[in-house]
């Protein structure tokens, strides 16, 4: 309730205060035009206020008020230029006429370390503007990226409040090392962590840039190997100040529900099972009978564990206020966002006491942004921002993956409640845990409190009296991050095994009994996380036109860095030595007329995890481009492309990403755990040789090849961007396969690893509009596909063992043929697995070695990695007037899924309806699902016998998001709000997959796990904006 | 302008300050270097002795349910395991292994770590400046160094049982830039490679009754001469020595029988028991959870892992019906342990004379049969066991429980009756031993019949054994002994009292091994139990029933498979016949 009455403060009381102070804007009213008539639904902003936007009417006419001293409008409409118009001082009437655009390509992208205009960038560089995402409702801006931009690959592996956030890569991935292939994200050119970003408010965010090629990536050097994301801050401009407020509040389910069989069905596959195994059935017919009538809720109860500890319905909210503006000397932009995500499990506290163990998620950003002219020549800038989060889960309950276990709770094992509100426990299970719903109501939770602290100190002095276009730029970063643990907690709580037949209640005395009384609870804090990151960047910029035609621009970077980890509960870390970074890089660019393009990027630097004479390294990269449009031949060979640019670009990057000791060339000793002499045993720590050092390792490098073309047709109706890639990585720092384990000790990694990744990406749009209503339908596509050329393996006694030639993470297993039938398992020409009887409908493999044994030399490459190859992505947008609909469809092809245990296997997981379609004799021609054991490693067993019957060809198509704005008419607005709109937003919802065939799973789940991730959701909001 | 030299100033100024070392350049609280390892100042040793402690903790195993969580002996015909599906003690009993995927007791990386580990202190203690001595006035610096060796050794022998003759890697601790890629030695040069080490780091170690409180555990004299014994038993035995299954294969033993092998055995034991520094405990019982002389009463162990003091066993391994205590039945004896075990009478309950009742299988039986396995009617936390269908230890349903009809009672404390309410474990003593005196005792039989027949003193042993069991001695004082066996008659009464004086103790799996009656143990017939019904009237009814088929494939299991990653990463490397 608390969350709710803050937002209506933020969406509605702070607004109206804040509107008592506010003085009296400047009413300007005007037409948009262009060469045939009246425009309607253009946008009018006043610049540097996003915010305060109104759309002209179906006749072309708008009326906006104007608060700052910008006195500037800007003009935008799909397909035509963006149009700046000052406003002279008495002016109330303004015409504007608008030109076609050629989409986008005067428009600024950041890169590294500053802005290139499209026109005249040669690297592989996707940007978007954060308005596209800022409506999506997710916490994590990962989430809100996909599909956005071709190259940027997600997958979201869970859907927990607080880590939601999907896994992203930049163009798949290339190196054999697992936290190799991670990209460099900066924020304001400060380096932030890979799971940091998943806590940036988007309404602070200005613009996503990524960073894909050599050329682009060059600077960063040692870093830039797995691809940058840059995000850029929002700013303020001079003017008066400017106030947005937004507020969403909106509802998540679960994207899918699994359904499990009730006690009768699963009593009978329990049955079945046993008969089988040649065990005795476990039910009788009056069990069976009791399980379908539901006459003996006590005796044979029927819980349905998932509905009844689970919510159909969770809230979500956010809300953001903004505040920018300024004079020319000091321009400020102030922000605070909050950012509430509950969980999804039904309340069971029986009691008062406010301890509350769901699922949950709270975020608090704040951003200050000042800009100060201190002098004509010397601007300064101060950023400083917080993150404040609180994510909350229930004390020792893996609630999903409880659900999901058959081993711990059964639908027959207990009651949800006794008669007598006591609570029961999982009676007939080896653990005898209490029920679920009693250990969540009584347990206690773990929450996870983490503060970021962010501070930039900036300068840009001009040295246009040195030579004009010169400038001087430093920067001072400091950001430190803490997490804390909070665990409230106590024992399992009294439960009783209730004996309908005497009415009689039997304490739960097993391991897992909680007495006769309930514990007092007892807290337990930890720092989980105490790390600091300081940065120093001081660089020259040069940028300068001459004779209008030869365009030069020049940049010189000194760059340090100094991280340290003081704790990383994760890693088991505890005051490490700070990993310290320095370097220098180059960046030179030229063009001609914006015709001929030629850029050299270059970086110089080192990481101190590598001997000092293999510490720096250099990495280079050159880019070049050709605008073919701008040439007269061309223009006359193919008249219709308004934009025909190739570019090229070749370089080589690097990557110290590696596991292990710090230091890799050092050896050292470790200490650990004890033997004990002496009477009393009192263990006593040991010190043992760690990991042998390797004077020889250093960073791991790519040569990046990048092709692309950027093409406008039809009067920018239609725009295509392609690139085709190609990435040699090699001296990965891996651990060497074809070492004998005689030699008794672990080794560092060295730099035995090449693979290359290759593919191409692309976005096309086909932009139009007809009559009032305007259009576009877009494609952005990224196929990436890689193999391992060398890894150092031992050469393997069958060449389909190898690992090398597959795909990075290629899965191997055993070639599923179809079931065994009842001949099979007494002919002796069939090929079986060794040391178990196998037995009609088991899961029949090939014998690919032809030794009639089904073993380990059977199993070959199957499926695909887990990470989709190829996803296609479609963006549709419709506009009416002040009314915009977007749906954004992904889809994700190419990759495989297998789970086990609990996700799927019987007696591990609780059986579900796919057992029912397995293999009895009676069923043998369609059955879908091996026949039923209790035995946990049969050749049925994914755990066991790893196969392509368990791993998928998998592929899923989503409604990943939806939007509905509506931009308020000015009249419709109360108070003194001069714009305002109104928006629905759904996220992930709808999906179609092929994956649910087998498995009753997000199709993003990872690979070979049980699959008992919490729930991926579906989130649909409402939303608010209004501004002054 | 100002402005800029004041800027300049102030990221000179900052430059500096960020040049300045805020922290070490070493993380020094974390890694220790070698030379701190191995300090030359340090005259007590400290962090040396650390360090072989690590030696010490990587190379002694604890037995205790130690191949997820069974006895090795659960892979015998002695036992098998209660869990469900296939636990991996099961899957070694039924041969379900190959080269790929090695059998749960494969220690071929886990023991080679140890050896590096254990090269690496005897290369480097010596420039640790220590000047402990020992009792005896000898360093005590030579004592631990040779605790190292004996450790070394003792996983050479623990590898040789499951590979044949392996790497012999001596002092040379390999860097990467060495060869890494070596032969195998043959089982001639690994059994003398440990001989000579016992022989040469004997002296050298304390003996028994130098231990004190502090230095209880370690190393002493009496182990390295009983893994002397035991190699040279282990080289006399018929898998080795005449009966190499790969005929002329130095890797999987000698090219043909010697019998002096078995007096070397025989006389390396009666150097052992010449010492007179061991004897037999009094109670059999008490052998598994006393500590050993001088510190505690028992005299008879002599080489040792320190687990601690704990009830793991009990929890582990009780009969399942105690679960206020926390019994999970993990392991069940066979009906083939069971029947092993003589009447009261030191006859075999096939011997008609003995007494046996097959209505009353359990009474009067050796003593030592209670106390290694619980079955219908023992005694235990103040109840009788209930092993019929039904009863509370055997229940039904998919609990574990008894697949036999019996649970392990071995190793643990004497909880037949306690005083506490609810009737629970006390911590005792669960060190694992590895050797103990009786096994010196049956090796020197053992050996002595195969090289001169069974003298008197092969007959001593067997009476010494037997009294200390509680058998009668009968009137003729022959602990129902035949007098005047033939030396094959011999031989199968000391098989059988090993069996039964040494189970669980991880010895009957390998000597079903060393004496290569494996294939025939194994495959003849499946595993068996007992089922108990408890008629209406309080009459049981005992019925033998299979339990599982276990499959040896002769020869070729004889030996692990070197791992297959083993064999493919070292073209020297080769692998044991048929893998």
């Amino acid at each position: 309730m608390k969350k709710i009455l803050f937002l209506f403060f933020l969406a509605g009381v702070l607004p109206a205060l804040l509107w008592a102070q506010q003085g009296q804007g400047r009413v300007v009213t005007g037409i948009v035009k262009d060469a045939n008539g009246p425009l309607s639904g253009a946008t009018v902003m006043e610049k540097g206020r996003p915010a305060n936007t109104v759309a002209a009417d179906e006749n072309g006419k708008f009326r906006i008020v104007l608060h700052d001293g910008t006195n500037t409008l800007v003009i935008s409409y799909l397909n035509y230029q963006k149009q700046e118009l000052p406003i002279k001082k008495n002016a109330r009437d303004v015409e504007v006429v608008l030109q076609q655009s050629t989409a986008g390509m005067d428009e600024a992208i950041v890169v590294g370390f500053g802005k290139k205009k499209r026109i005249t960038n040669t690297g592989a560089v996707s940007s978007i503007n954060a308005d596209e995402i800022r409506d999506i409702p997710t916490s994590s801006v990962q989430n809100a990226l996909t599909g956005k931009m071709p190259g940027f690959i997600t997958v979201q592996r869970s859907g927990q409040p607080g880590k939601d956030a999907s896994d992203y890569f930049i163009r798949g991935v290339s190196s054999l090392n697992p936290d190799g292939n991670k990209p460099l994200i900066v924020v304001d050119d400060i380096e932030y962590t890979y799971d940091q970003l998943s806590q940036i408010n988007v309404n602070e965010i200005e613009s996503i840039s990524i960073l894909k090629d050599a050329s682009t990536t060059a600077i960063y050097g040692i870093k830039g190997a797995n691809g940058v994301l840059v995000v850029t801050t929002r700013r303020g401009t001079a003017g008066k100040p400017h106030f947005n407020v937004r507020g969403e509040v909106g509802g998540q389910a679960p994207v899918r529900t699994p359904q499990f069989l009730d006690s009768y069905h699963t009593a009978v596959l329990v049955n079945e099972a046993y008969t089988n195994d040649g065990i005795t059935p476990l039910f009788s017919q009056n069990d069976l009978d009791l399980f379908k009538s539901g006459a003996d809720p006590y005796g044979h109860p029927n819980v349905n564990w998932y509905k009844e500890i689970m919510k159909p319905y969770s809230l979500q909210a956010n809300a953001n206020l903004d505040i920018s503006g300024g004079s020319q000397a000091v321009k400020y932009f102030v922000s605070g966002g909050a950012f509430t995500q509950n969980g999804s499990i039904r309340n069971f506290s029986t009691n008062s006491d406010g301890v509350n163990s769901n699922y949950f998620y709270k975020r608090y950003n704040v951003r200050t942004n000042l800009d100060v002219q201190a002098t004509k020549n010397l601007s300064l800038r101060l950023d400083a921002t917080a993150r404040f989060m609180d994510i909350n889960q229930p004390y020792s309950v893996n609630v999903i993956g409880e659900i999901y276990d058959f081993s711990r709770i059964h639908p027959y094992s207990a009651p949800f409640i006794n008669p007598n509100g006591s609570w029961a426990y999982a009676f007939d299970t080896q653990s005898q845990e209490p029920t679920i719903n009693s250990r969540l109501a009584t347990q206690g939770y773990t929450r996870n409190r983490r503060t970021d602290f962010n501070v930039l100190m900036g300068f840009t002095e001009k040295l246009d009296d040195i030579t004009r276009g010169l400038s001087l730029i430093g920067r001072v970063a400091f950001a430190s991050v803490q997490q804390n643990s909070l665990t409230l907690f106590r024992p399992v709580p009294p439960s009783y095994h209730f004996d309908p037949k005497d009415s009689t209640y039997h304490l739960n005395t097993g391991v897992n009994g909680g007495g006769y009384t309930y514990n007092t609870y007892r807290t337990l804090g930890n720092t989980d996380l105490d790390n600091q990151r300081t940065n120093i960047q001081i660089y020259l910029n040069y940028e300068r036109v001459f004779n209008a035609d030869h365009h030069v621009t020049g940049l010189l970077l000194w760059n340090q860095e100094s991280y340290r980890v003081d704790m990383d509960g994760a890693a088991g870390v505890t005051g490490a030595a700070p990993s310290k970074f320095r370097g220098y890089s180059l960046k030179a660019g030229y063009d001609y007329k914006q015709k001929y393009l030629i850029d050299f990027n270059a970086a110089i630097n080192g990481s101190d995890r590598f001997q000092a004479k293999k510490r720096n390294g250099i990495f280079p990269a050159i880019g070049i481009g050709w605008n073919l449009a701008k040439e007269r031949f061309f223009a006359k060979l193919i008249p219709a492309a308004n934009l025909f640019k190739l570019r090229g670009t070749y370089g080589v990057v690097g990557s110290d990403v590696a596991f292990g000791n710090q230091y890799l060339y050092n050896q050292v000793y470790n200490q650990g755990g004890g033997y004990s002499f002496g009477q009393n045993q009192q263990p006593v720590g040991t010190i043992y040789e760690g990991a042998l050092g390797n004077d020889n390792v250093t960073w791991e490098k790519a040569k990046k090849w990048d092709a692309g073309l950027d093409m406008n047709l039809f009067g920018d109706r239609i725009s295509f961007s392609g690139d085709y890639f190609h990435e040699y990585r090699y001296d990965q720092l891996v651990t060497r396969q074809d070492i004998p384990e005689i030699l008794g000790v672990g080794l560092s990694p060295g730099n035995v690893g090449i693979t290359i990744n290759r593919g191409v990406e692309g976005t096309i749009t086909y932009q139009d509009k007809v009559g009032e209503i305007r259009y576009s339908a877009g494609l952005v596509f990224t196929y990436a596909q890689n193999k391992i050329l060398y890894m150092a393996e031992a050469s393997p006694r069958y060449p389909w063992l190898a690992v090398t030639g597959h795909p990075i993470n290629q899965p191997f297993g055993y070639t599923w043929l179809g079931f065994y039938s009842p001949s099979d398992v007494t002919d002796t020409k069939v090929a079986k697995p060794v040391g178990y009887t196998v037995q009609a409908g088991d899961l029949k493999y090939k014998d690919v070695n032809g030794d009639g044994v089904i073993d380990q030399n059977d199993i070959t490459a199957i499926g695909k990695p887990n990470l989709p190859s190829l996803t296609m992505d479609m963006p549709l947008k419709i506009g009416y007037k002040g009314l915009d609909i977007s749906v954004l469809f992904q889809g994700a092809f190419g990759y495989s899924l297998g789970l086990k245990g609990n996700a799927i296997e019987p007696f591990q997981s609780q059986f579900q309806p796919i057992d029912e379609r397995r293999w009895t004799p009676a069923t043998a021609a369609s059955a879908e699902f091996p026949r039923l054991t209790s035995n946990p490693t049969t050749i049925n067993s994914p755990s066991s016998y790893y196969s392509n019957f368990w791993l998928i060809n998998a592929h899923y198509i989503r409604m990943k998001t939806v939007e509905i704005s509506y931009i308020l008419p000015r009249g419709w607005l109360p108070l003194r709000f001069n714009n305002g709109r109104l928006y629905c937003s759904a996220y992930n919802l709808l999906t179609w997959s092929n994956v649910s065939k087998k498995y009753q799973q997000d199709p993003e789940v990872a690979s070979n796990t049980a699959g008992d991730a919490y729930l991926a959701q579906r989130v649909v909001t409402i939303g608010l904006q209004v501004g002054l | 302008m100002n402005f800029r030299i004041y800027l300049l100033f102030f990221w000179a100024a900052l430059l500096f300050a960020s040049c300045q070392k805020v922290y070490e350049s070493v993380p020094l609280g974390q890694q220790v270097t070698p030379d701190l390892a191995f300090d030359p100042r340090d005259s007590l040793g400290k962090n040396a002795m650390t360090y072989l402690l690590t030696t010490y903790q990587q190379v002694l195993i604890n037995e205790h349910n130690r191949i997820n969580g069974d006895y090795l002996d659960a892979a015998s015909d002695d036992a098998v395991s209660s869990a469900s599906g296939i636990p991996s003690v099961q899957a070694m009993a039924t041969g379900a292994y190959t080269a790929t995927n090695t059998n749960a007791d494969d220690e071929w990386s886990h023991h080679y770590a140890g050896i590096r580990n254990a090269t690496v202190f005897i290369n480097n203690i010596n420039v640790v400046p220590m000047i402990e001595k020992l009792p005896n006035g000898q360093p005590a610096r030579s004592a631990y160094r040779s605790e190292a060796r004996f450790l070394r050794a003792w996983l050479y022998f623990e590898l040789l049982k499951r590979y044949g003759g392996v790497p012999l890697l001596g002092d040379s601790v390999r860097q990467l830039t060495d060869n890494i890629q070596l032969p195998r030695n043959s089982f001639e040069e690994c059994v003398n490679y440990i001989v000579s080490e016992c022989d040469n780091i004997k002296d050298s170690l304390r003996t028994a009754a130098m231990v004190n409180g502090t230095t209880y555990g370690r190393i002493t004299r009496g182990a390295a001469m009983a893994l002397k014994t035991e190699v040279l038993l282990f080289a006399a035995s018929p898998l080795y020595n005449g009966g190499n299954i790969d005929n002329g294969n130095p890797l999987t033993g000698y090219a043909s029988y010697d019998v002096n092998r078995w007096k070397l055995a025989a006389d390396a034991a009666k150097d052992l028991i010449n010492t007179g520094d061991y004897s037999l405990m009094p109670s059999f019982g008490d052998i598994f959870v006393k500590q050993a002389a001088p510190v505690g009463p028992n005299t008879e162990t002599i080489f040792w892992m320190q687990v601690g003091i704990n009830n793991d066993v009990e929890k582990n391994n009780a009969p399942v019906g105690f679960t206020s205590a926390g019994g999970k039945g993990a392991t069940s004896p066979t009906q083939e342990l069971v029947d092993a075990f003589p009447t009261d009478s030191g006859r075999s309950i096939t011997d008609p004379a003995s007494g046996y009742d097959p209505d009353h299988p359990y009474d009067h039986r050796d003593p030592r049969m209670s106390l290694t396995v619980f079955y219908n009617g023992s005694l235990w936390l103040n109840r009788a066991v209930q092993i019929y269908d039904g009863g509370l230890d055997k229940p039904g349903g998919a609990v574990q429980q008894t697949k036999t009809g019996y649970y392990m009672r071995k190793f643990m404390g004497p909880f037949e009756s306690v005083s506490a309410n609810p009737p629970g474990y006390s911590s005792m003593v669960h060190d694992f031993i590895y050797f103990r005196y009786a096994g010196v005792l049956l090796a020197y039989a053992e050996a002595t019949n195969e090289y001169s027949g069974p003298s008197a003193d092969v007959y001593n042993v067997l009476y010494a054994l037997r009294q200390r069991a509680g058998i009668f001695p009968g009137s003729d004082n022959s602990y129902g002994l035949k007098q005047g066996m033939t030396q094959e008659e011999m031989r199968a009464v000391i098989r059988n009292e090993r069996r039964v004086e040494l189970a669980f103790e991880t010895h009957r799996y390998w000597d079903l091994r060393r004496w290569k009656i494996a294939g025939q143990q194994y495959n003849t017939a499946p595993l068996s139990g007992m089922d108990i019904q408890l008629s209406s009237s309080g009459q049981l009814f005992y019925n033998p029933i299979s339990v599982l088929k276990t499959v040896f494939r002769d020869p070729q299991m004889y030996f692990y498979p070197i791992p297959y990653n083993e064999v493919v990463r070292d073209p020297q490397m080769k692998q044991n016949p048929q893998w």
